[in-house]
């Protein structure tokens, strides 16, 4: 039977290996999109137009483009440098085509925690962001420093209150930082511009450090990790909140990276049916939709 | 001036004190004051300068060492550039920049980059001044000028066409009324925050409408003099439409008499379009499209 799980789709993250390889597995997998990060496209051995032109030939949509990390919050010569890096990362959004730009919330210790110059910053992103047509999404990283859960990040992004700027809720970060996820009810589901999914394999995360250690070696798929019922709730409170953007499975694993890219394409695709299957009970696809070929 | 403008000096006549300007400081923050020229970029030049001479406008300079010739009539400037670093093979001629007046281009400047506006480099603008600009919609920019009333910037580069009336009359009362921009579909509020943010426009509610092309959204230009300001319409495409692309698509020529103005440059030569969904009434007018992309649109308006 065809299943209908469009609205999922990978990080390139996950995956060893060339844009090439990641794109093709990620097809072969029968996905229909892609969340790609800058050094897909800079790392590339025959340069940034030849990654841009894989991309495009591949048929995959691009959900998005990571990550400007650190950006807001500062200020003078630092402000000004991260001002020209996240000019260069747009101008890269803007070439593979993303519509839509993430950023996650600050770790640096030279930044301030005050939530009107954040929001401030935010809104000067998205300004520029703005003509090309990008959106930002702001994610709270667990272990941000003055933003590392996405109710906080949520006030910023209504503080800074720019059309083209809103929210990326992670289901790492939510459930490593447990934070009550009963606030998602109150976001306005236009505003959520990207899910990004993964679980875990520890039931606790404590400090910053755990947590970072956590989130850049031992993420899994869902349904792979020890968080279920967490993550089911989540997914379904943001589906019930009319959200109609996309998922994507942003999965750091170690292990993963060391393994054959259709193993873990694979390993995504059956994350993704059991979500749509039995989480979201998504409708299965209309006889003669339009469909990737193989 | 608008119907708005009119409505608003009908309403002054009946205060007892002198009418005090529209916009404040906060709600005018670079100090906007009106265009200083409207740049069209083409790589047929003549052709182009065929169709603005039949709209009225004459040729008075030229630019010292590029292909820029400066069109003038009444108030309103428009700067034809075919400089070839410019055109990058564009075939049809197109709208590429707005230059507007601002009481001091350089802070006006450091406000909208502050802000989240990109400065273009100086080295690829139209002219060799040291004019201010930022990206506007598309590959357009928008510039700053602040010297307009003592001399004006055409002074240093441009050199007269000699014989020529510098300061041409306007045909039919001929001034600038607004641009009309293209944008993707579900971008209005997208480019209002750009135009309400950084350059103090503000948006009119919808049922305020001029001339006879009244969909999209259209935002009001402040001015520290009354006269200067202008409309700036936004258009996403149709449902059904492919174009997405976004640019600056066709100048708004406010006129006293639409139907004088319409016969005027009819007797120039001038086609206007007469269809059921658009035709020359009262309201306005629009011209037919020449050169595959240029057309002019008449507005209701005195000035």
């Amino acid at each position: 039977m065809n299943t209908n799980f469009d609205k999922f789709g990978v990080d390139t993250i996950t995956f060893a290996g060339s844009i090439e390889a990641k794109l093709q597995a990620t097809r072969d997998a029968g996905f229909t999109q892609i969340m790609l990060k800058a050094n897909d496209i800079v790392g590339h051995p025959a340069g940034i137009s030849a990654a841009v032109a894989a991309v495009k030939n591949s048929g995959l949509r691009v959900t998005g483009f990571q990550v400007l990390r650190d950006f807001e919050g500062l200020s003078g010569h630092l402000h000004d440098y991260k001002i020209d890096i996240a000019k260069a990362m747009l101008q890269m959004a803007k070439d593979v085509g993303a519509p839509l730009l993430l950023c996650c919330s600050s770790t640096s210790a030279h930044a301030t925690a005050e939530l009107d110059t954040i929001a401030a910053d935010l809104r000067k992103l998205a300004m520029l962001a703005l003509p090309m047509g990008i959106k930002i999404a702001y994610e709270g990283l667990s272990w941000g420093r003055a933003i590392n859960e996405y109710t906080t990040a949520w006030d910023v992004v209504c503080r800074a209150d720019m059309p083209n700027l809103g929210a990326c809720l992670d289901s790492f970060h939510i459930l490593a930082a447990k934070t009550n996820v009963e606030e998602i009810d109150f976001i306005d589901p236009s505003k959520i511009y990207l899910v990004q999914l993964a679980d875990f394999l520890w039931q606790e995360t404590k400090s910053f450090e755990e947590r970072m250690a956590t989130a850049r070696t031992y993420r899994v798929f869902p349904n792979e990790g020890v968080h279920n019922d967490g993550l089911i709730d989540i997914v379904r409170r943001i589906d019930r909140l009319g959200y109609k953007g996309d998922y994507s499975f942003e999965v750091f694993n170690e292990d993963y990276q060391n393994m054959p890219l259709p193993f873990v394409a694979q390993r995504a695709k059956a994350s993704a049916v059991w979500l749509s299957e039995h989480v979201l009970k998504s409708a299965t696809p209309l006889p003669n939709q339009m469909r990737l070929k193989k | 001036m608008s119907d708005l403008l009119l409505k608003l000096q009908a309403q002054a006549a009946s205060q007892r004190e002198p009418l005090q300007a529209s916009f404040s400081d906060s709600a005018n923050p670079i100090g906007l004051d009106g265009i200083e020229f409207i740049e069209y970029t083409t790589e047929r030049p003549q052709a182009l300068g065929q169709v603005l001479e039949m709209m009225g406008f004459k040729p008075v300079a030229r630019h010292r060492s590029r292909e820029v010739t400066l069109y003038r009539q009444g108030q309103l400037n428009v700067v034809v550039n075919a400089n070839p670093m410019a055109t990058r093979g564009e075939g049809q001629p197109f709208v590429s920049a707005i230059a507007l007046r601002v009481r001091d281009a350089r802070s006006a400047f450091a406000y909208v980059c502050e802000r989240g506006a990109w400065a273009v480099p100086t080295n690829s603008e139209a002219m060799e001044l040291n004019i201010p600009a930022i990206h506007g919609v598309g590959d357009s920019r928008i510039y700053f000028v602040d010297r307009y009333n003592e001399f004006s910037i055409y002074d240093v580069d441009f050199v007269p066409i000699p014989g020529v009336d510098a300061k041409p009359a306007a045909v039919a009362g001929i001034h600038f009324f607004g641009m009309l921009q293209y944008i993707g579909s579900e971008r209005s509020f997208d480019w209002i925050e750009f135009y309400e943010s950084l350059l103090g426009f503000e948006l009119i509610p919808d049922e305020e409408r001029f001339g006879i092309m009244p969909r999209g959204k259209l935002l009001k230009a402040p001015s520290i003099q009354r006269s200067q300001g202008f409309m700036w319409q936004l258009v996403e495409p149709d449902v059904m439409e492919l174009d997405m692309n976004e640019k600056l698509q066709r100048i708004g020529l406010g006129v006293p008499d639409v139907m004088a103005a319409v016969a005027q440059l009819r007797q120039l030569g001038v086609e206007f379009v007469e269809s059921n969904e658009a035709h020359a009434q009262i309201r306005g007018a629009i011209t037919k499209t020449y050169l595959g992309s240029i057309m002019f649109e008449l507005v209701q308006s005195s000035k």
